[in-house]
């Protein structure tokens, strides 16, 4: 039944393998890392196939020189999928250079509300951004505002990379990632993109990034999360949009839940990313790409 | 609050350092204002109409409709509506349009096929995904001297239409004022590249990104959706607001300035305008106005304190 409803999927992700060897966002369009990230990670099982690999090799061609990886071929500013490229490389036990330096660059990354000019702003009063700017998150490029998916990506990416570095400063940053998460929850008991509330008015969560909130926190120490996976479980449970389901059965399974699989009958989109979602978000496995090492079933 | 409104104003003066003395627009540009009391009516005609009015033709062109979806609240009015959506894309057919596609990029959510099923695309517009692209992860194209970017990118699918028709919702917006044709270019940013939200934008400053969008865009066409816009804390929890008009015109300044007419605010006293009157009209002498007279059907819309001082006077409409 898995099978029925996986075959289809995964043959829409080799047959749009481009030619350079990556994914493009959808078919007949140029390759991106995130979607190469992701299409990687769904056919892992096909790791030791040439098109596997093909795309492995373009993605570590495109990493800057400062260990950031660029978005693509063209947009070579550094990126946030930085985060997704270090999880792949956990994926692929490869601990090199290459993922000592990315690492490093997502340890010195942070979201420019971080500054110390802004934090001193905040603290004699000059600034009301309504976070606390000492919680670091990661921003989806250097110099701009930290948010919900790009710091939960990276949490995933240090959690799963911690075993492999020697800097205390991981240590230091997931506490500090996870702290601004939960400060950033909404007031319904899930996530946005990061803002509770705009102009002193509660702002509301939504279901994906909600699922991706839970996913950067697994293990925190910090907070009881059993309310916040009841509220996903809801969301999960009421949600029509299938980007939504795939990242909360993604993250729900994390969390030990047990959901059933998706209809085999649920056509195949030619959104290439929703594809690889709904592959690892199946109850098989491919969902353990997001979770940290060490951590119980 | 006060990082942004630093790092905007920075932004801006690297702007005024950069850019030369621009002229005030010294044509006259046609807006049409037209009366449609609900989504049932035929607004194909209706659209039609306002084409006409503005001497628009688009034979021969590949037109990109750019609606304006945010996210999904029952209660309120926060998107293009559907119907206005699909009457625009069989109108722009009847007149012998190449292409038209519907596309988006919104600013909070990644799934925008998701808030587009939320909002009623699918049922709303037959084959809708086979008819529509999400800016947010088409392919890109840098532009350069953005404000202070020195590379900037933008959708192929937007760069290389003829036409961009910007329908946004008619709506008030807490940092900018209003949220008309011109701003609703924000959804041609693209996410991939920037983020959700496209947080970029708000480092160069609402007001700046709003103007460099609009000179990047110059082929355009506006249909703004009045029939029901929203008041108060727009663009996302404000209420909706029953105006029962569709604003047309080629020049986005003075569909703006007209809409902020319609709405009871001054054009003078937003930003953004003031700092497009090189690109557009905004003074009433200059807008050729057909249909309806902006002053008849001025209904102003409720304002939140910090943009109380933006009310237009009794006469403003007028003058």
């Amino acid at each position: 039944m898995v099978q029925d409803y996986l075959r289809p999927r995964l043959e829409v992700l080799r047959n749009n393998q481009n030619p350079d060897g990556g994914w493009a966002y959808f078919p007949g369009k140029r390759s991106w890392l995130e979607p190469t990230a992701y299409a990687l990670l769904a056919l892992h099982r096909e790791a030791e196939s040439e098109a596997w690999q093909r795309g492995w090799r373009l993605l570590r061609s495109w990493q800057r020189p400062d260990g950031a990886w660029q978005a693509n071929g063209q947009v070579t500013d550094p990126h946030w999928s930085t985060a997704l490229a270090v999880t792949l490389h956990c994926s692929q036990q490869v601990y090199d250079d290459s993922f000592q330096r990315a690492v490093a660059w997502l340890l010195a990354c942070s979201g420019a509300e971080s500054s110390l000019l802004v934090r001193m702003m905040t603290m004699v009063g000059l600034s009301k951004l309504g976070n606390d700017p000492s919680y670091r998150g990661w921003p989806w490029r250097p110099d701009t505002t930290a948010w919900i998916e790009p710091t939960a990506h990276t949490l995933v990416a240090l959690k799963r990379a911690a075993p492999q570095v020697r800097d205390a400063e991981l240590a230091r940053r997931v506490v500090l990632g996870e702290g601004m998460i939960l400060r950033r929850r909404c007031s319904d008991g899930g996530w946005n993109y990061g803002a509770r509330a705009a102009l002193g008015i509660d702002l509301p969560s939504y279901p994906e990034t909600t699922a991706l909130a839970l996913l950067g926190l697994q293990g925190s120490r910090e907070a009881d999360l059993s309310g916040a996976v009841r509220h996903a479980t809801q969301l999960w449970q009421n949600s029509r949009s299938r980007w939504s389901r795939a990242w909360l059965a993604i993250s729900l399974r994390l969390f030990g839940a047990d959901l059933p699989n998706e209809p085999t009958d649920q056509p195949v989109t030619n959104d290439l990313i929703l594809n690889a979602l709904e592959v690892l978000a199946v109850s098989d496995g491919g969902f353990r790409h997001f979770r940290p090492e060490g951590m119980p079933s | 609050m006060v990082r942004r409104a630093l790092t905007a104003a920075l932004a801006a003066g690297l702007a005024s350092c950069q850019k030369t003395e621009r002229k005030i627009f010294s044509g006259s540009s046609p807006v049409a204002v037209l009366r449609a009391k609900s989504y049932q009516i035929d607004l194909t005609n209706t659209i039609l109409e306002g084409i006409r009015l503005c001497g628009l033709d688009v034979k021969g062109k590949t037109v990109l409709l750019k609606p304006n979806l945010v996210e999904f609240d029952a209660s309120t009015a926060i998107n293009t509506d559907v119907a206005l959506v699909a009457a625009a894309l069989e109108a722009f057919r009847s007149l012998g349009a190449a292409s038209v596609t519907i596309a988006e990029g919104p600013g909070h959510r990644r799934d925008t096929l998701g808030v587009a099923d939320e909002a009623g695309y699918w049922k709303g517009v037959r084959n809708f995904e086979g008819q529509f692209v999400d800016l947010n992860r088409d392919d890109v194209t840098p532009v350069s001297n953005f404000v202070n970017e020195k590379q900037f990118f933008l959708p192929n699918t937007a760069l290389g239409a003829d036409l961009i028709v910007s329908m946004p919702k008619m709506k008030t917006h807490h940092w900018a004022a209003a949220t008309l044709s011109m701003k609703n270019l924000f959804g041609l940013v693209p996410g991939s590249v920037y983020g959700w939200p496209k947080n970029t934008l708000h480092y160069i400053g609402i007001d700046n990104s709003i103007v460099a969008l609009n000179r990047q865009f110059r082929k355009t066409f506006a249909i703004v959706d009045g029939i029901v816009g929203m008041e108060g804390n727009g663009p996302i929890q404000g209420q909706a607001k029953n105006v029962g008009l569709l604003v047309f015109g080629q020049d986005l300044v003075a569909v703006d300035s007209t809409c902020c007419r319609i709405m009871g605010i001054d054009p003078a006293k937003v930003a953004y305008l003031q700092q497009a009157a090189d690109l557009g009209a905004i003074a009433p002498g200059q807008i050729q106005q057909r249909g309806e007279n902006p002053h008849a059907v001025r209904n102003d819309f409720q304002l939140i304190s910090e943009f109380a001082a933006y009310r237009l006077s009794p006469e403003g409409a007028k003058a």
